[in-house]
């Protein structure tokens, strides 16, 4: 049975109650409220055809785990214009997203974020843009993620931009 | 526990073939499962070399486990890697130390094989090899030619991540002995490729503000080449072909010598009846008429078309339609007279 050692700090003020209603109320915002939806589209890693040099996904190979519906705070950075490397080919390249989830809400779907998985976030009714993860924001232990170091309670997850040759949805 | 050095832990049970006998099993390794010619090598298959040296011939074992390695060139796709790494990873899905990864530089550069550079232009074909062929009706050969291999430099850095001295001194030791002559090789479908050793360097995190750990990084350049498939060439070249011949077996006679030859020589007999002195001939040829004898000649004078010649000559140099009249002067007018040339022709 796995060992469970009691969260105790700031316990004089704050506690699992307050943290649990803190967190219900900011549900209540953010998914209430703000609701911003993306459709994570997460890789099977197991079952996607790779070379057994590079570990690049074969023609065909990527296989997807069922997509998922995520709801948080989403950041757009702003784009930037410039060369491609030394190319002197020019581009406007989107900002990367930022998004940011309550771990309560991946828990109930029973889903985790990793390095590679796709999002697509609509930005107009017709416009869908797709980003990759970067960053998957596992490790969580400072004090901004951990509600004033009480325990971790939100992801940020870091994406950037894909060109539709490389993912354009399932 | 070391063996003692004079105690050998395996026997050989098959002697190890040299020689003629070398060179035939090394190509039998290159033409295994396949064709008569040589598979293609080219990067993939290079990388993949590289990774099979590392994770053989730099086995690292410390404590008795073998140090992981990250079994893949990480490129633009990395979250690959977390596959890779999934035994040795922790709650972060970071890997652990010790691992050893490789790292290959993306440029591939034209190659410094000695025995490769610039010495054939324009890929000219070379014969490989002659194949009997049978078609059901004939049999025949193939002929197998391939182009000379482009020689390739790639370079590799083969990196020790690791929280142990012991596990950098583990490491380094195999490399030193493996590359103890600089260059070791990697066996690619059946060829060998030399690995060169360039460098050690330590990249190792010692700031006092973070985590410590030791990266010591091992640069080497295989010294590889590509062949490609895409480049050989087969020809039929000969068949071989039944012809049948029908022959007239019957006997025939055999022809007739023509006889006399043609000859090349000719006696001219000039005979001076009774009464006559002058003889005229028209000659049918070109000769020299040698004076053989005379019999009741006192003399004799020589005319050629009309032209006097000579009196009593021995050689007469005459030539076709030219003619020739004979005046003698007989010893005795109440008997005939002879004068013998022998014509050469010439």
């Amino acid at each position: 049975m796995e060992k469970l050692v009691p969260i105790t700090r700031l316990g004089k003020f704050f506690g699992g109650e307050d943290y649990t209603l803190d967190i219900g109320m900011g549900e209540e915002w953010l998914l209430g409220d703000m609701n911003f939806t993306i459709i994570l589209y997460r890789i099977d890693r197991y079952k996607t055809k790779t070379d057994d040099v590079y570990g690049e996904v074969l023609e065909d190979g990527i296989q997807f785990l069922a997509p998922v519906e995520l709801k948080g705070l989403v950041q757009i950075m702003a784009p930037s214009n410039k060369n491609l490397g030394n190319s002197k080919v020019a581009q406007n390249e989107p900002g990367n997203m930022k998004f940011s989830i309550y771990q309560k809400t991946l828990e109930d779907l029973q889903v985790n974020v990793f390095v590679g998985d796709y999002i697509g976030y609509y930005e107009t009714e017709d416009r869908v843009r797709y980003y990759t993860v970067i960053d998957d924001g596992l490790v969580k232990s400072d004090n901004k993620h951990t509600y004033g170091g009480y325990k971790p309670f939100y992801r940020t997850v870091t994406a950037t931009w894909v060109s539709e040759n490389e993912f354009r949805g399932i | 526990m070391a063996f003692p050095k004079q105690v050998k832990p395996t026997l050989p049970l098959v002697p190890k073939k040299t020689l003629h006998a070398r060179r035939e099993q090394l190509l039998e390794y290159i033409n295994k499962d396949g064709t008569y010619l040589p598979k293609s090598v080219l990067h993939a298959d290079l990388d993949r070399g590289m990774l099979d040296f590392v994770k053989e011939d730099l086995k690292v074992v410390t404590a008795g486990k073998i140090v992981p390695m990250v079994d893949i060139i990480i490129t633009t796709q990395n979250w690959s890697q977390y596959v890779e790494t999934a035994l040795f990873v922790d709650l972060d899905y970071n890997p652990t130390p010790p691992f050893i990864t490789v790292v290959r530089s993306p440029e591939v550069k034209y190659g410094t094989n000695p025995s490769l550079q610039y010495t054939i232009p324009n890929r000219k074909q070379f014969y490989y090899a002659s194949v009997p062929t049978w078609n059901g009706n004939e049999q025949g050969m193939d002929i197998y030619t391939i182009p000379q291999p482009v020689p390739v430099d790639i370079n590799y850095s083969v990196k020790i991540i690791c929280n142990r001295m012991r596990e950098l001194n583990q490491l380094n030791k195999i490399v030193m002995q493996k590359f103890s002559s600089r260059q070791a090789y990697t066996f690619i479908k059946g060829q060998y490729v030399p690995i060169v050793m360039n460098n050690v360097s330590d990249e190792s995190q010692m700031t006092l503000e973070s985590r410590k750990y030791y990266i010591q990084s091992y640069d080497f350049t295989m010294l590889g080449y590509l062949i490609d498939e895409e480049e050989f060439e087969v020809k039929p070249a000969i068949q071989r072909v039944t012809q049948l011949f029908e022959l007239d077996t019957r006997v025939l006679n055999k022809k007739r010598k023509q006889f006399p030859e043609n000859p090349d020589e000719i006696v001219n007999n000039f005979l001076f009846v009774v009464g006559n002195t002058t003889l005229v001939d028209v000659i049918d040829y070109t000769a020299n008429m040698v004076l053989v004898g005379t019999e009741n000649i006192a003399s004799y004078d020589v005319y050629i078309n009309n032209d006097y010649y000579g009196s009593d000559v021995n050689l007469i140099q005459i030539t076709t339609n030219d003619t020739l009249r004979i005046q003698a002067f007989k010893n005795d007018y109440s008997y005939e007279a002879k004068i013998i040339f022998d014509s050469k022709l010439v």
